[in-house]
């Protein structure tokens, strides 16, 4: 296509949309009388209000536009059932970590209309990131997630920990970033392209690659890995998880992992995918590796956030299991897995926002004490997200681990499979622990606030429906994870 | 019929069972009203059930035992297993019917004895329930036309005795000798599964009628253990008997026995006399046709029985304690019984089961009637001079000692003789044996049964005067039972000399027992020397009037007796040291095996490594990895740049080396 | 030799102006200052060695407290600097783009004059 012509806008609809709602309202905030109080709270409302309905719109979209498989941007930007699968989710993520986040900025006091603004860049990253058919949009769409990141760590700008949250992930992030480019210099400088398609065209004959392509493409993994957070590259996500506000590690949580492993399944099952074999050994390590180090250091943890940091670094450890079987399976079981993993965690944040005491936000784990007592209803929610995390039938969570263990096996991955199953005994120490400290010792201090404030209540009950009852009706989300992963690989 | 026999004491059992779970409440004077009507119905409910059960069974022994109507009742399939078929049936014939009279009779008097004799204790309906349970499991037991049915019975009369001897389950001692009496009774149990086992492996049956009918043509069958070949049904009869001796306390597995009077007095009248310790003998009788043809399992028999006669009565010479003095002399009674099947004399043997059971059951009823006058007082020493105060009791003591005796006319004197006849009769090295022994234990009996009879109701009083003061008759439902006893204690023996092993056994057995031709001791018997017919009395006399003499007239001379001979009577003393021995042999070495394998195997070493072990090195590891967390910018970056550098070189040494 | 190979060395051709831009830029770097070494007269005083223009001491605790007002002007700076670097090689080839080429630059601008409104309507472009 020669670039002079307009390209098919159509497949880019919702990220299009979701760039131009975005700038409309830093227009609107910025444009708000912000003099006083009440000023900065009422653009701050008005701005996250209308950034979850651009969210839902978005959303929307997405769903209208998704269906074959097609390129537009010079073949740049892709758009498939896969790409589709993954925004919805990130956009399902990225809305109820708004909605749960005005309440929380405003007891906290530092709720500004930017916020939304950055939440909604950093969305659109992502968007960009699973959409993305080229090394080139691949790191474009990549950094505007990260940047937008960074400013999300340090939102809470004169809090120390907050600030030391930005700058750590920042610093990291800027080194992984590095690596990243540095990776797909050396195969743009051993293959002549940066373009997915032409990559994988150029290495489906079966020839042996050269060793520079194979060092480009394991300084590419290192540099995804560190986006989702797999060990060795996972250092930074115990304190940007514990220092950054609650609600802003509730997002780290969900929509930055979901939007990263998507792009790592992308990156590694579509250029790469046939050299499976010189990269499902590294992937085999990392996946291994975090399962251990997330079940093990979880257990020492005091800090409830510092714990769930942990306890993503495991659950990245086996949604990575599927990625190392490399095939349509493990993907659908990536995808299924995620799924749940988003609702879970962002059920365990609701609660985690929900403690509050004596007007201060707690986040230490025995603050849970007693609160079978005083919070009858969030221990029983809390709960239930706890026994799904530790993958105990019938909670969603033991599906997700169920599929995933399925493909390990399946693909004759025996012994990772094992490890995992070993991973998520060691893992039911610490989700177990909580439970026992909400139902089983005497609280300390003064009882949690109530009431817990509806918006937090309205995520719990989707929340924890959507984990109780995901066993009864699991067909929906298997089969669109099923469409996705087929696409993934018909492509 | 015979349905409703076995079956109502279940259903006793199971609804004083439900009424045992109803809490009256405590301290108000509702709750003690509530409580005694709960008590009133259960003592009523098991009671009412078992005597109809008992008048049913003298209608069953009339028609099956008298009239000759043999039959065998098919309730259900219970196990259907390839070749292996058992059934849920009832085998009825004299041997039973004989049985189901003992036991529902004398199980009967003891449920209407424990009224009385329960009515203070708390838990009054837990313990009819109990003893119901009992009766029902002894009933299956004498009922089984198969051995594992039998089996069922056997474990079923073996539970019901552990919770009866532990009844009182806050008395440490009564817990030991639950506990006890379980764990011995498995010794023997473990003999009877084998026996069974092998009676399957040989006769590809366990039904009775089935084995029985092919005994004759196994005779010469050999069974191969551990390479070894063994006459088969020698092997059989030995194991069964193993599982006899355990259950009747013969010598060696005999030690539960004693202990087992820590239970509540009807508890060792009704199990631990009458019925539940002579199952072993109506097993053995059972498998007579299989005894039969193996003379050595029959002299086993009859040289462990004579045995424990005699061991049995030197040690209840000895004991001050009025309930094991009889329990001593009960298993010295089994070891008549048993001597009696070794010399192939199964219907004398049943016979003085039978008579045994009344006068035994009435002895230790009394003995209760005793315990109750003196304030649960049991050791004869600080009894005495009561014998004025309670006439009733005194003069049921006499006659159930009369029969244990044997004087004439009282029941024990019939069945003892026969049973001593027979084993002169049998003319055998191992007859004679028995004979002898069993003469020096009846001389020994009739002492210790006047030496229970004179220290207990005579002399001066040794109680303190409070529990004089409040010496009295028992209440008349207490009594009561005990004149039924007495009666079979004066007329069993003389009523069923003519049916059990008189001119009418013949017919009065039918098929229930099998004796050879060639074992002709039983039809001997009837014909020996004077002498021998008038032994017994010689020497129960003698025995009486020696305890007279040392108890009565000369109260100096027992103690200068116990010095003359003290190593022997520190060694009869202590039961021959039996406890002494099993405890150093066995139960130490297995309790010191158990805490070695608790504290090492399954404390040290399965839990240090296993579940203990991980969860700490889990926490180990967790602190670790934990502090790898350093919090500086430096260290983060420096492990991602290693991460890479350990990736790229794993890569070169793995795929493009 | 294979196919990579034969990559490598075209690519490598293609990057040989840049080697022989990079050896004329060291070299006439060199000769300036050595130059200045050379024939200038050297007569250092402190104030001659001070920074200048810079606001701040440049060798001092590394931990005093300086004015964030510094970097955010040289961080908007180097924004609308970079854009008009970016519009050069537009400007450039805006020829052979067409239509579309333009409004991409029109839509690139548009998006950085929403970020212009929001920094001047926040104040950062305000001294004090």
């Amino acid at each position: 296509m020669p670039i002079t012509e307009v390209p098919n806008l159509a497949p880019a609809l919702p990220e299009i949309f979701l760039g131009l709602a975005a700038m409309s309202l830093l227009m609107l905030g910025v444009f708000q009388n912000t003099t006083g109080p009440d000023g900065v709270m009422k653009a701050s409302r008005l701005t996250s209000g209308l950034g979850i309905v651009m969210l839902v719109l978005a959303m929307v979209l997405v769903v209208t536009v998704s269906g074959d498989r097609l390129l537009t941007f010079d073949g740049l930007f892709v758009s498939d059932p896969f790409a589709s699968f993954v925004k919805v989710l990130i956009l399902i993520a990225s809305t109820f970590s708004l909605i749960l986040a005005e309440d929380w900025m405003e007891k906290q006091g530092c709720h500004r209309f930017e916020y939304v603004i950055v939440i909604l860049f950093a969305t659109l990253g992502m968007m960009m990131m699973v959409s993305a058919n080229n090394m080139l949009s691949l790191y474009m769409g990549l950094e505007l997630q990260s940047l937008s990141l960074y400013i999300l760590a340090a939102f809470q700008r004169d809090d120390m920990r907050s600030t030391e949250a930005g700058v750590k992930y920042f610093v990291l992030g800027a080194l992984a970033s590095g690596m990243l480019l540095y990776g797909m210099s050396l195969v743009y400088g051993f293959s002549g392209t940066t373009d997915f398609d032409a990559l994988a065209a150029l290495f489906a004959g079966g020839t042996e690659p050269a060793a520079g392509l194979i060092i480009g493409l394991v300084f590419i993994i290192a540099g995804l890995t560190f986006k989702v957070s797999g060990v060795p590259f996972h250092m930074w996500t115990p304190d940007v998880y514990e220092g950054a506000p609650t609600p802003v590690t509730a997002f780290f949580s969900v929509a930055p992992k979901v939007a990263a492993l998507a792009l790592f399944i992308r990156v590694m099952n579509g250029p790469f995918g046939d050299l499976a074999s010189q990269w499902q050994q590294i992937i085999i390590a990392i996946s291994v590796a975090s399962m251990l180090l997330g079940g093990f250091a979880a257990i020492a943890q005091t800090n409830i956030k510092r714990m769930m940091a942990y306890s993503s670094i495991g659950h990245v450890g086996y949604a990575l299991i599927g990625l190392a079987v490399a095939n349509e399976t493990g993907v659908r079981a990536i995808l299924v897995y995620l799924t749940i993993y988003v609702f879970m965690n962002i059920g365990t944040f609701a609660c985690i926002m929900a403690m509050r005491r004596s007007d201060r936000a707690v986040e230490n784990i025995g603050d849970l004490a007693g609160l079978a007592k005083t919070h009858p209803a969030m221990a029983a929610a809390m709960a239930v997200f706890m026994f799904s995390m530790a993958g105990i039938p019938p909670l969603a969570g033991f599906i997700g681990k169920l599929y995933i263990f399925l493909a390990a096996v399946e693909a004759g991955f025996m012994m990772l499979a094992i490890i995992g199953v070993l991973a998520s005994v060691v893992s039911a120490y610490y989700y177990l622990r909580i439970i026992k400290i909400m139902y089983f010792d005497k609280p300390v201090t003064t009882p949690l606030e109530t009431p817990i404030p509806k918006r937090i209540v309205g995520v719990l009950v989707i929340t924890s429906i959507f984990v109780l009852a995901f066993v009864v009706f699991p067909n929906p989300v298997i089969n669109a994870a099923g469409v996705a992963a087929s696409a993934l690989f018909s492509g | 019929m015979i349905e409703a026999i076995v079956f109502l004491p279940l259903v006793g059992f199971a609804l004083v069972g439900l009424l045992a779970f109803v809490d009256p409440g405590t301290d108000t004077p509702e709750a003690k009203a509530k409580k005694h009507k709960i008590d009133f119905a259960s003592q009523w409910i098991t009671s009412g059930s078992l005597l109809l059960s008992m008048v049913l069974s003298w209608v069953v022994f009339n028609d099956v035992a008298l009239e000759g109507n043999a039959y065998t009742v098919q309730l259900m399939t219970w196990i259907q297993s390839g070749d292996l078929e058992l059934n849920w049936a009832f085998k009825v014939d004299t041997l039973t019917a004989v049985m189901l009279v003992v036991v529902t009779t004398v199980s009967a008097m003891v449920h209407v004895y424990s009224i009385g004799y329960m009515h203070h204790d708390p838990d009054v309906p837990r313990f009819m329930a109990y003893l119901s349970l009992f009766t029902f499991a002894m009933l299956m037991l004498v009922t089984a036309d198969n051995l594992v049915q039998l089996f069922f019975g056997w474990e079923g009369v073996g539970l019901a005795s552990y919770l009866l001897i532990g009844f009182w389950y806050t008395k440490p001692s009564a817990n030991a000798a639950a506990i006890k009496a379980f764990v011995v009774n498995r010794v023997g149990d473990f003999g009877f599964v084998l026996g069974i086992l092998a009676c399957y492996v040989i006769f590809d049956t366990v039904n009775l009628d089935q084995i029985f009918a092919r005994a004759g043509e196994m005779t010469q069958v050999n069974i191969s253990i551990f390479s070894g070949e063994f006459h088969a049904i020698t092997v059989i009869c030995l194991l069964l008997f193993i599982g006899a001796m355990g259950k009747s306390a013969q010598l060696g597995l005999h030690t539960w026995l004693p202990d087992a009077m820590e239970g509540p007095t009807p508890v060792s009248a009704l199990i631990h006399a009458a019925t539940m310790v002579t199952a072993g003998i109506f097993m053995v009788v059972r498998m007579s046709p299989l005894f039969e043809y193996s003379d050595l399992a029959l002299q086993v028999v009859a040289i462990v029985g004579a045995s424990t006669a005699i061991f049995a009565a030197t040690v209840a010479c000895t004991q001050f304690d009025i309930k094991r003095v009889i329990a001593y002399s009960t298993c010295s009674q089994l070891g008549y019984m048993f001597f009696a099947i070794g010399v192939s004399a199964y219907n004398a043997a049943i016979f003085h089961l039978m008579t045994h059971a009344f006068f035994k059951a009435l002895l230790f009823l009394g003995a209760g009637s005793v315990i109750h006058a003196m304030s649960d007082e049991q050791d004869m020493r600080k009894m005495g001079g009561i014998w004025k105060s309670i006439p009733v009791t005194y003069t049921l003591m006499w006659i159930g000692s009369l029969a244990l005796v044997g004087i004439w006319p009282f029941a024990g004197f019939y069945s003892k003789d026969i049973v001593l006849e027979a084993a002169w009769a049998a003319h055998t090295l191992v007859g004679d044996y028995a004979f002898w022994l069993g003469i020096t234990a009846a001389f020994l009996t009739a002492f210790y049964s006047w030496r229970l009879i004179i220290m207990s109701f005579h002399g001066s009083p040794r109680a303190d005067e409070t529990v004089m003061a409040h010496v009295h008759e028992s209440p008349k439902i207490m009594i009561a039972p005990l004149f039924v006893l007495a009666f079979g204690a004066c007329f069993a023996g003389l009523v069923g000399y003519g049916w059990f092993v008189g001119d009418g056994a013949g017919v009065f057995w039918a098929n229930s027992i099998l004796i050879l031709p060639e074992h002709t001791a039983m039809v001997d018997a009837h014909h020996v020397p004077m002498w021998v017919k008038y032994l017994p009395l010689v020497v129960g006399v003698a025995g009486i009037t020696l305890a007279y003499v040392m108890y009565m007239f000369a109260p100096n001379l027992p103690q200068m007796v116990v010095n003359a001979i003290r190593p022997v009577h520190k060694f009869v003393f202590n039961k021959w040291y039996f406890d002494e021995l099993y405890d150093a042999m066995f139960v130490r070495p297995a309790f010191m095996a158990g805490k070695g394998f608790w504290k090492t195997g399954d404390g040290a070493i399965i839990d240090g490594m296993g579940p203990d072990g991980v969860a700490s090195t889990a926490d180990d590891t967790a602190r670790r990895v934990a502090a790898l967390q350093s919090g500086y910018l430096y260290h983060y970056a420096f492990s991602m740049l290693i991460g890479v550098v350990l990736m790229v070189s794993w890569y070169l040494f793995t795929h493009a080396g | 030799m294979n196919a990579g190979m034969l990559i490598d060395n075209v690519l490598l051709g293609e990057y040989f102006p840049i080697l022989v831009f990079l050896g004329i830029a060291i070299a006439l770097s060199v000769f300036l200052i050595a130059a200045s070494i050379i024939i200038g007269r050297q007569k250092p005083d402190p104030e001659k060695l001070s920074a200048y223009e810079c606001g701040f001491p440049p060798f001092d605790d590394a931990r005093t407290k300086f004015d964030i007002r510094f970097y955010l002007v040289a961080i908007l700076f180097i924004i609308f600097d970079l854009e008009v670097a970016f519009l050069f090689p537009w400007a450039v080839s805006l020829g052979s783009i067409g239509l579309f080429g333009f409004w991409s630059m029109i839509v690139f601008l548009g998006v950085l004059t929403i970020g212009f409104i929001y920094e001047w309507k926040k104040g950062a472009l305000e001294w004090e």
